[in-house]
């Protein structure tokens, strides 16, 4: 990746809250204030693939809605370019759609199962009124080979029902991919799948980066598969960014207890010797006596009482454009980097 | 003599299109105490077995061949009243989706209850309930937490009654069909380690099916990797994993993002697996093959023994 698409940023989020107000009933009326993203700073760089890990209900689905714009922010501000597209309405939301695709997690919901392949690709295509009709089918078959489906022909005439789980996720990502978006948030595309189908998912990924340009937020669980296909992650716990990295830093130097947690709890596959194990997480929840302090604090085997209860923790540069929300965390040497070819071939990068 | 013997099994569907495979000819024995982790992509025949041990096969579903022997006892022989003595007391099952094994509209106590004395008719209902509380002890749930529905448990906590109700009855062999897919990581983490850590208490053996080869390397001594409703490699978890022979297991494990070591480029398996319906004459792997030669097509692999302990079907390993 070179230099100058690298550092141009392309989407940014200030202090965006979310929250939703769950349903009352009618003996105890209004609902609860539930806070699914609590201040989130986050930007992208043009060309990069971000990942965003988390467990369910940690807000990273909802941090992808608002970038799609699905759903408005309650606080802050979202960006694409130097727009603001915080509260966009009406035609000009629609533009902003254009540039700005989604990829649903499960394949066998977000297509239409009474429309052919070719129908429900070029669908983007009608609803934007972009190029000839004529073209469209060409158009759609070019996105169906790169979105790895070759060759295309076979799969234009056929229904979701008659395609296995990969192709019809191959297919929703054509779908995405086909009004050329600057930006596409890919949300848990694997999860559903069988891990020989994930690794052709994270390829065809991998290929709208580098042959589309797209930046690509890429929402997961699993620490292994970012480590994979990311060049930087975001970790996030109950609404709160607690610790954002390049790739390899966060997962070989993790600095905040809950990244480490996550580390810890991930299967170890393969050389399994070379993760350290960290024990930072508590095995029972501690009470928490205010909301002000740390959102980790209940769980984390390092808190200490006075400090982490009472007061929400700092951003701490941990690392080479590494940082972390701890009271505790500490600018640490990083390790020496790989050699510079070695780094290079890993990545898949041209 | 083992726990579990499982010789030459082949269960097929009947469906619109014929007589479906679904598994065929898999072999295999489990010892008390010892545990065997069931891998391979969807369709490929492990929870079809999961539910032939359990005597759970679906109205369309029949053992058409092979016989399982669990404890002495034939199962792929007894009717449904003699099965209904064995299913939960011999042999239980964690379900896929715990979330959705539990009754709704009854409280946990109650229904972990209602499994014992269906089972042993002669415990009164005191003593159920004392052996209700002994499992929420043992799986770690607390026990202010006994008379909630399932509602207003969290994944992790369902998940670890539904480990309890398995446990109930003491049975020599569990059956854990994709216990943590709906979990996440810290959960499953936790819930790995107790599985594991019960097992190893009461001495039980547990067939552990998953599609997540990093979950099954981590908790079984033993692994069998399955393909179209064919066992292909069998060894203990560290030959299969990482002295893989077959050129399905070796695709599998190479497709597989992992945390450390060198970031490989990951390749992943081309096509498709074949349909099951109709004969298949030679391997079934072989039009995904790298190693694929003329003869394949042609004839069965035969199983061969490339270590101790340690057989892959195959003709070119």
């Amino acid at each position: 990746m070179n230099e100058s698409r690298e550092n141009k940023t392309i989407l940014q989020m200030e202090g965006v809250s979310r929250f939703y107000r769950t349903r009352g009933n009618v003996f105890r009326g209004g609902g609860r204030l539930v806070v699914a993203l609590s201040k989130i700073n986050l930007s992208l760089r043009q060309g990069e693939i971000f990942g965003l890990v988390g467990e369910s209900g940690s807000g990273k689905t909802t941090c992808g809605r608002l970038i799609v714009r699905l759903e408005e922010p309650d606080e802050g501000r979202i960006t694409l370019g130097g727009e603001d597209i915080t509260h966009l309405k009406g035609k000009r939301l629609r533009e902003y759609r254009r540039q700005v695709q989604m990829v649903f997690q499960d394949p066998y919901q977000s297509l239409n199962p009474q429309v052919t392949i070719a129908d429900s690709v070029a669908e983007p295509l009608i609803t934007h009124k972009v190029g000839d009709p004529l073209d469209h089918l060409e158009r759609v078959l070019r996105v169906l080979k790169t979105a790895g489906l070759s060759p295309p022909e076979d799969y234009v005439y056929r229904f979701p029902h008659q395609l296995s789980g990969g192709q019809r996720q191959r297919v929703a990502i054509a779908r995405a991919i086909v009004l050329e978006p600057s930006l596409l948030v890919a949300d848990e595309p694997t999860s559903m799948l069988d891990a020989s189908y994930s690794a052709q998912i994270f390829e065809i990924l991998q290929g709208v980066r580098d042959k589309l340009g797209a930046t690509i937020m890429f929402i997961t669980h699993s620490m292994a598969s970012a480590r994979y296909l990311c060049d930087r992650i975001g970790v996030i716990y109950r609404g709160h960014l607690v610790e954002q990295g390049p790739a390899e830093q966060v997962i070989n130097a993790p600095k905040h207890p809950y990244t480490k947690a996550l580390i810890d709890a991930t299967p170890k596959f393969g050389r399994s010797e070379l993760v350290p194990t960290y024990g930072t997480l508590l095995a029972a929840e501690r009470p928490a006596t205010s909301s002000a302090g740390c959102p980790f604090f209940r769980r984390c085997a390092l808190a200490e009482r006075l400090l982490c209860a009472g007061s929400y923790p700092p951003w701490r540069q941990v690392g080479p454009r590494q940082v972390a929300l701890c009271h505790f965390a500490q600018e640490e040497v990083p390790p020496p980097p790989p050699a510079e070819n070695a780094a290079r071939g890993e990545t898949g990068a041209p | 003599m083992a726990l579990l013997q499982v010789e030459n099994l082949g269960i097929g569907y009947q469906t619109a299109k014929g007589l479906l495979k679904a598994v065929d000819g898999v072999s295999f024995t489990l010892e008390a105490g010892r545990s065997l982790g069931l891998v391979g992509e969807s369709g490929c025949g492990k929870t079809t077995i999961g539910m032939a041990l359990m005597g759970l096969l679906p109205p369309n579903g029949r053992i058409i061949e092979g016989r399982i022997v669990l404890d002495g006892i034939e199962i792929s022989a007894l009717d449904e009243d003699e099965l209904r003595k064995v299913r939960w007391s011999k042999v239980a099952m964690i379900f896929q989706a715990a979330m959705n094994a539990l009754n709704p509209v009854k409280r946990i106590s109650a229904q972990m209850a209602e499994a014992i004395q269906v089972h042993r008719p002669e415990v009164d209902d005191s003593a159920a309930m004392e052996r209700v509380e002994g499992l929420f002890n043992l799986v770690g749930l607390p026990l202010e937490r006994l008379y909630d529905f399932p509602h207003q448990y969290s994944g992790g906590m369902k998940q670890r009654a539904i480990i309890a109700m398995a446990l109930a009855l003491n049975p020599k062999l569990i059956i854990a069909d994709e216990p943590t897919t709906a979990l996440d990581v810290i959960v499953q983490d936790q819930i790995l380690k107790e599985t594991k850590a019960l097992q190893e208490k009461f001495n039980i053996g547990i067939i552990f099916i998953s599609h997540d080869i990093s979950i099954v390397a981590d908790v079984c001594h033993d692994i069998g990797v399955m393909y179209a409703g064919q066992l292909v490699e069998m060894g203990s978890a560290k030959d299969v994993f990482f002295n893989s022979q077959h050129p399905y297991t070796q695709a599998l494990v190479s497709s597989f993002p992992t945390l450390a070591g060198p970031k490989t480029k990951l390749a992943p398996i081309p096509g498709e697996p074949p349909n099951l319906t109709g004969a298949i004459p030679g391997c079934r792997f072989c039009d995904r093959c790298p190693k694929d030669t003329a003869s394949c097509k042609l004839e069965h692999p035969k199983w061969q023994e490339v270590g101790p302990g340690h057989h892959v079907l195959c003709d070119h390993c």
